[in-house]
């Protein structure tokens, strides 16, 4: 087999070639000095991957393909291979541009109308290539060389998401860092565990080994009262030693149980803290079950294993070891027979924890996927209703839970296999103690008293070994639900805020978008170069076809994403210099997505105003045409909405979510579709609000009746990510371009139902 | 429905696909399966480089020879996925899943995460999604060393 390429999979760094890779193109006849970009591709015309080098410099553009092979040997050089370097002079391309195809991509350049296609790649050099395009476009576009130089040094900055590394500590050291906090009473319940332990141990002693050695093996030299005597000392020796053990059992039981809900209630905060600060993207990428599962059923697991099985362990782990001490101080030849058993139950514990956490991961995947079957079927029932689709729904459940079951039955059948066998090492081993220990007591190696106590601590180490071997399984299901826990505390959030973010209390509301450029994923432009100035207190209203980039410029003003290149300033300030609370509390958004909260209608009015008085919530609802219709319901503004609560129609909860922005009070107010939920009549009387709402504030309404647009100052027309008309609602009419054919196109169907203007 | 009397294809110098349709003059067209995962040959769109559709194919195999081989091609390469023949090892750290395997005879790795996510079974073939969004397939799981299979099938759910 070739060796591996060690590169595959990783990201490279864009730029200038590393020397080893400069070296061998110089080789093979490149001038180097004077290349501008560069990066590394991993795959040739055929869909293999191989390592394919693409630079330019003001001549020409270098691709070759060949191989870097990386020596197992720290610090040695890598070996790079070049096959042929291929030239194509700068002047015959007129630009590049990426093709994606479903799982790879190619790099074609034009030349006057024709195209050629050049590499091919992998979508892990989608980012370098777009941004490698990106430099040479803009070189033959006659930017100067320094400045593309610069971009690439900004490319290469450290990505403060990927800065900070993870921590790679253990799981274990991370769970039990939770407790650093109760630390005084982790340390007495560590003690009351051990002394406890030594209790336990120390009874064959006192019991067994002493009544055969001192009293049973010497019955003629202990007068009656003596032997009376000896024995009742003995009892109670057994009897305080068992009546200790089991107060401090019950006192660290006590105390563990007073610490660690505490613990996990700090993990539930942790985690719930650790996705509100994730961006939006975060949500969209993964599914309600599976975040409900982590906060509640992968904390729930932990819960039990630190509150039942921690202190269990520590307590198992030291009685094991005392045991050995006791068993070494009696015989140490029958002690290293018992410790063969040692490596023997090391692999099976090894092996089983692996399978046990994989069986755990399966169950936990199939119960997380019959969770969303079920949290899918709550809340899509009147589309489940209206298309008649019960049945089906019944089967999706059926198939999902039996996907469930058979992960419950393989996991049962594993702990059913596993547990005897681990009895069964015990069981072997303790019975040839008995007979090699019974030969030595014959010869008189050994008292019989420490025979018989030897074979009560064989019986012991059962007993933390049974344990031990059964907790593996819960300890891979904590570990497991623990791994999952840490992935999203270590999720590094999108946005983040600069530690010198600036406080701008005082917004006047006017926005610059410029040269803007954003994508959701790379070479897949939705925004493209887009340019666009807002006055304070103006009203911009934006109009296009769907996906043409309304609602992402909307949600990169309020800064929910941030954008690929370009800007977006408000009051002249980058909104990512911004602090993020002053964004969030100045910007507000009335979007076609609409969301309430668990509680009543007057405290989803006032989530962005927890102090809002009766009176403003009444105006703000006023403002928003919802008054009236909450007024009609029994309990008016505390009729509980959102989860579990009442019914609202689309308007109603639209108008609901407008009066939470009136009342946030913002300076820029971006309405996206906020009326398109509503009917004609309703839509005028919000009309009318926002009319008086706009007054002093900046807006952006995003729409697409036209007709709500009549009061804006300006209108921009979107299409592909680019502004392709901008002017005033009158002036767009008389230019008769794509705005005036949205209108006559609108009116047209609106007059069909006899609505029209 | 495009069929072998309305739509002629042929490939220009530079190997791009053209397509001729209703006699219109031939411009770049691409293929675009409508069930690329379990039947990548049946109603097939051709649409132009802007997404724009020109209209179905039903079935590829209703186009003969040379014209076949060229709609086959282009699915080909639109949809082209490396296909892993072994996988050395999957280990778990964090969540997130190192992937060693085995590609045309070439070790590869790659990152996974989300597993439910990004590893689906079709039938007998599997498709694993690596964090770049590259796909890689396994055609047929049971033709995969036995030792590969074990190594993945905890995560087959």
């Amino acid at each position: 087999m070739p060796p591996s390429v060690p590169m595959f999979g990783k990201k490279r760094k864009n730029g200038v070639f590393p020397k080893h890779i400069l070296s061998a193109l110089e080789k093979c006849g490149l001038k180097t000095e004077n290349l501008i970009y560069s990066a590394v591709t991993d795959m040739n015309d055929n869909g293999e991957f191989c390592d394919t080098f693409i630079c330019f410099d003001d001549k020409g553009l270098y691709v070759a393909n060949g191989n870097v092979d990386v020596p197992s040997k720290k610090g040695a050089e890598p070996f790079v291979t070049v096959d042929k370097i291929e030239s194509f002079p700068i002047d015959a391309i007129d630009e590049g541009y990426i093709e994606k195809f479903v799982s790879t991509a190619r790099l074609v350049y034009k030349k006057s109308e024709e195209e050629f296609p050049l590499i091919r790649f992998s979508y892990a050099c989608l980012e370098d290539m777009d941004a490698f395009v990106y430099a040479f476009n803009s070189f033959k576009n006659g930017v100067p060389v320094e400045e593309i130089k610069a971009e690439k040094e900004n490319g290469e900055e450290d990505n403060p998401f990927e800065k900070k590394k993870r921590r790679d500590r253990g799981i274990v050291f991370r769970l039990l860092a939770f407790y650093k906090k109760y630390i005084l009473i982790v340390l007495v319940v560590t003690v009351a565990i051990g002394a406890g332990a030594v209790f336990q141990l120390l009874v064959p002693q006192v019991g067994t080994r002493a009544l055969f050695d001192k009293i049973i093996s010497n019955p003629n030299h202990l007068s009656q009262l003596d032997l009376v005597k000896s024995l009742g000392i003995l009892v109670a020796e057994i009897f305080f030693l068992k009546l200790f053990k089991v107060i401090l059992d019950s006192g660290h039981q006590f105390l563990m149980a007073s610490i660690t809900p505490k613990v996990v209630y700090d993990i539930k905060i942790r985690i719930f803290t650790a996705m509100q600060k994730q961006s939006v993207s975060f949500y969209t990428s993964k599914q309600t079950g599976f975040l409900m599962q982590r906060v509640t059923g992968d904390a729930r697991h932990i819960y039990w294993f630190l509150i039942n099985d921690l202190p269990d362990i520590i307590v198992n782990v030291l009685m094991v070891a005392g045991i050995f001490v006791i068993m070494f101080n009696m015989s140490w030849k029958l002690s290293l027979l018992v410790l063969t058993i040692i490596p023997i139950l090391i692999a099976v514990i090894k092996g089983s924890e692996k399978m046990f956490h994989r069986l755990h991961h399966a169950h936990w995947a199939t119960n997380s996927n019959v969770s969303s079957i079920v949290s899918d079927n709550i809340n899509g029932q009147r589309v489940i209703k209206a298309f008649c689709k019960e049945n089906f729904e019944s089967k999706r459940f059926r198939k999902a839970s039996e996907e469930l079951r058979k992960a419950e039955v393989k996991l049962a059948k594993r702990e059913a296999t596993i547990f005897p066998l681990f009895q069964a090492v015990v069981h072997i081993v303790s019975t040839v103690i008995f007979a090699w220990g019974s030969i030595l007591a014959v010869k008189g190696e050994i008292s019989i008293g420490s025979v018989l106590s030897f074979i009560v601590y064989v019986e012991m180490i059962q007993q933390p070994i049974n344990f031990l071997s059964g907790v593996v399984n819960r300890w891979a299901r904590c570990m497991d639900s623990a791994t999952r826990m840490f992935e999203i505390m270590d999720a590094q959030p999108q946005i983040t805020e600069k530690e010198n973010a600036v406080s701008m209390e005082n917004m006047a509301g006017s926005i610059d978008l410029s040269e803007l450029e954003f994508e959701y994923e790379p070479a897949r432009p939705i925004l493209k170069n887009l340019n666009l100035h807002v006055e304070a207190g103006e009203m911009l209203g934006i109009v296009g076809k769907t996906g043409a980039g309304k609602t992402t410029i909307a949600s990169l003003i309020a800064r929910l994403y941030d954008p690929k290149r370009g800007s977006v300033k408000i009051d002249g300030v980058d909104v990512c210099d911004i602090k993020l609370h002053e964004i969030h509390t100045n910007v507000g958004m009335v979007s076609q997505d609409i969301f309430l909260f668990m509680g009543s209608i007057a405290d989803n009015i006032r989530y962005a105003k927890p102090d809002a008085t009766m009176d403003e919530v009444i105006s703000a609802a006023k403002a928003a045409a919802a008054h009236e219709f909450i007024m009609k319901l029994p309990d008016a503004y505390e009729t509980r909405v959102g989860s579990g609560g009442r019914d609202l129609s689309g308007g109603e909860r639209q108008r609901i979510s407008i009066a939470r922005t009136i009342i946030q009070n913002p300076k820029i107010l971006i309405l996206d579709e906020a009326t398109a939920a509503m009917d004609t009549q309703t839509e005028a009387r919000i009309q009318q609000s926002i009319s008086k709402l706009k007054d002093g504030r900046t807006t952006i309404a995003i729409a697409h009746r036209l007709s709500t647009l009549r009061e804006a100052d300006h209108l921009a027309v979107i299409e592909n990510g680019e502004i392709v008309e901008y002017g005033t609602y009158n002036e767009l009419l008389t230019q008769q371009g794509q705005f005036y054919t949205l209108y006559k196109i609108q009116n047209k169907a609106l007059n069909a139902i006899g609505i029209g203007e | 429905m495009l069929t072998e009397s309305n739509c002629i294809f042929k490939k220009n110098e530079n190997g791009f696909l053209l397509a001729e349709i209703d006699g219109k003059q031939a411009s770049r067209v691409k293929i675009v399966c409508t069930q690329p995962l379990t039947r990548p040959y049946e109603y097939v769109s051709v649409m132009s480089m802007d997404d724009e559709e020109y209209g179905i194919i039903e079935n590829v195999s209703d186009f003969d020879g040379e014209q076949r081989r060229l709609i086959e091609e282009d699915i080909r390469q639109r949809y082209f996925c490396p296909v892993i023949s072994e996988i050395s090892s999957i280990k778990d750290k964090m969540g997130n899943f190192y992937f060693d395997v085995v590609i045309n005879g070439r070790k590869k790795n790659f990152l996974v995460r989300d597993l439910t996510k990004n590893i689906r079974q079709y039938s007998n073939s599997i498709m694993i999604i690596d964090t770049d969004g590259n796909r890689y397939m396994i055609d047929d799981i049971n033709a995969v060393p036995k030792k590969s299979r074990r190594k993945l099938q905890p995560y087959l759910y």
